[in-house]
């Protein structure tokens, strides 16, 4: 296993929209598992391919208190179970040290492909459903500060650049 | 995605300080830049300490900055030789140590033994023993140490000598009271938010939660604590019940109630409004149709989150009110400018300004006032009221600027109401000064356009 590099905005890559997994094989079972290296030392709850440079459909996530339920999901869809949305505090490996209240849909059905490639139904609400929503938005190459006004998007991209040209002087 | 939470910390790049030697060395690289003038104490959040220390990590900072003339002289006297530009960050511990050991109830041998211990935490063990020797000598030498330096009024006022010369210069009777208010620090005053509840209902909140406080006498939505607290501490604070704010900033919503309260729904620009209290006041007084526009976006952002916590509506508009681009032609009731300034009015509660703050920047803020004021006038209608503001308590940004002003400005006139209990009149003005245990030092003029 090998921990991979977080992209971290406003890096343009993360705009990139990731496309299907044909097959499970080996080549992707090592990068679910290098995804869970990566996920579990940032302490994140989630981390899509996206995050890590790859451009396929593959997200990983543990949100149980103890980091003991790993969860892979590979193709994910996910439908809105309701009209029910509410808003929880989010935030991204991507964008360190930033959070912002994100409205999401409550409750969500999700099917995807699991790492020997079986598909298999999930339905998930609170954390689990923001989460999974959270991460299919990478895939899309959407961030969850485009929910946030252009003001406050602004105010986070000049601090994450204060914070990369600090880590270079560093 | 990333949760909030105490088992994300340890992500964070800089590693938690937790002893009062990190402390020490995190304060030491905060006031670096500061001393050797090439920042501001802004980046202060920036330093990762447990929350525990925070306090005191903002005590150290504030009070080195109040008292830095001071506190450099008695370290040159103290050290042998002046440390090399290098080592300034050993320079920020030893000012910390005599600030500590001269205004501190911090016990001596604490103040001494964690300041020179920090030295090996900035990688600099060979310091540790020149700031000992100091700052024991201090101990020992102490009366007559101060007693040196204060021959140097500039040094015994602890404000830089071209600024002590202008408040000498302006104010004859008062430099003296003034300089003195600079050198202690600013009490907490809140603003209730009187769409939610009156202050004297809010007073009460505070005392079931042991607080206490007293009605400020001249701001009717203002109280002043005791004792200044974590804002998150107070009761409502997150639901917008009350915000900080200082009880000469709170006048400026009194001083456009005559324009404002008559007139529901009237067209009010905030010229400069960053970071928004007093647009966030206007708003909480009034049912206007308010723009609120600053140059700065960064600023501004906090103006949106400022709001949002109130529950108000504001047009914001990232601009700059020196042009007229952003401007749609229709004329407004009433503007507010609350000019960029020198800021020497609130000096106690941003202590590097004494620092920052060059004798240059006085013309260049002033030139910049006539500007904005030249500029927004024409935004005006006529009969309407202009609102200029300064927490400058310099006659270049504050009357003198307004007469300027009235000169070439022939459709101004003065409405300055003169039977307040604040303040004294300042040509067509009135100068707040600070005072301790009350207000900030301020300035207000009002002008009416003339109708044509």
């Amino acid at each position: 296993m090998a921990k991979l590099p977080i992209l971290e905005f406003p890096d343009e890559r993360l705009r990139t929209k990731a496309i299907a997994v044909e097959t499970v094989d080996d080549d992707v079972r090592r990068l679910v598992d290098d995804m869970l290296e990566t996920m579990y030392d940032a302490n994140g709850i989630g981390l899509a391919a996206t995050q890590v440079d790859i451009h396929r459909r593959v997200i990983v996530m543990d949100v149980s208190d103890d980091r003991s339920s790993p969860r892979v999901f590979i193709n994910p869809v996910y439908t809105p179970l309701g009209e029910e949305r509410e808003p929880l505090q989010e935030g991204c490996l991507s964008i360190p040290e930033y959070y912002a209240d994100v409205s999401r849909a409550l409750k969500v059905h999700v099917t995807a492909l699991d790492r020997h490639g079986e598909p298999f139904e999930l339905e998930a609400d609170g954390l689990l459903a923001h989460c999974i929503q959270h991460e299919h938005d990478h895939l899309e190459g959407v961030l969850f500060v485009d929910y946030l006004s252009p003001l406050k998007r602004d105010r986070i991209m000049k601090k994450m650049q204060k914070r990369h040209k600090q880590l270079q002087d560093a | 995605m990333s949760r909030n939470s105490s088992h994300n910390s340890s992500r964070h790049n800089a590693p938690a300080a937790g002893s009062g030697q990190e402390v020490r060395a995190a304060a030491a690289r905060a006031l670096v830049p500061v001393i050797t003038d090439q920042g501001s104490l802004a980046a202060l959040d920036e330093f990762s300490v447990v929350a525990r220390d925070r306090s005191l990590l903002k005590a150290l900072c504030f009070g080195t900055c109040r008292s830095l003339p001071r506190l450099e002289a008695l370290a040159s006297l103290l050290l042998k030789q002046p440390l090399k530009r290098r080592d300034s960050d050993v320079q920020a511990l030893l000012l910390l140590g005599i600030y500590q050991l001269l205004y501190l109830r911090i016990p001596a041998h604490a103040a001494v033994g964690e300041t020179a211990g920090a030295a090996r935490l900035l990688g600099k063990s060979w310091a540790t023993r020149v700031l000992n020797g100091c700052l024991r000598r201090l101990q020992r030498e102490s009366e007559a140490l101060q007693e040196e330096v204060d021959q140097d009024p500039n040094v015994a006022l602890e404000h830089p000598a071209w600024l002590l010369d202008a408040l000498r210069h302006a104010w004859p009777q008062q430099w003296r009271e003034i300089a003195q208010a600079n050198n202690q620090p600013g009490p907490m005053t809140l603003r209730v938010n009187r769409r939610h509840l009156d202050r004297e209902a809010y007073i009460e909140m505070l005392t079931e939660n042991g607080f206490s406080g007293t009605l400020c006498p001249h701001a009717p939505d203002g109280i002043t604590l005791h004792t200044p607290c974590d804002v998150s501490a107070l009761p409502g604070f997150a639901q917008g019940h009350v915000s900080v704010q200082d009880e000469a900033a709170q006048l400026s919503a009194n001083l456009l109630g005559p324009a404002l309260a008559p007139r529901p729904g009237a067209r009010v620009l905030d010229a400069c409004c960053a970071p928004g209290g007093k647009t966030a006041h206007l708003l909480e007084q009034f049912d206007s149709a308010l723009t609120a526009i600053d140059s700065d976006n960064t600023r501004l952002a906090r103006v949106e989150d400022t709001l949002e916590r109130l529950g108000l509506k504001a047009q914001l508009i990232h601009a700059d009110a020196t042009q007229n681009d952003w401007w749609d032609a229709t004329p407004f009731d009433a503007i507010l400018l609350d000019a960029p300034c020198s800021g020497t009015g609130v000096i106690r509660r941003h202590p590097d300004i004494k620092r920052l703050r060059r004798k240059e920047d006085i013309r260049s803020l002033a030139k910049l006032q006539a500007e904005l004021l030249d500029s927004l006038w024409p935004m005006l209608r006529p009969g309407g009221t202009l609102l200029y503001a300064t927490c400058s308590v310099l006659p270049q940004e504050n009357c003198d600027q307004i007469n300027a002003f009235l000169e070439r400005t022939p459709d101004a006139a003065v409405t300055t109401p003169e039977d307040v209990a604040w303040g004294q009149a300042s040509g067509s003005g009135r100068q707040l000064f600070p005072v301790e245990g009350s207000h900030d030092g301020f300035f207000y003029a009002r002008l009416e356009k003339r109708p044509a």
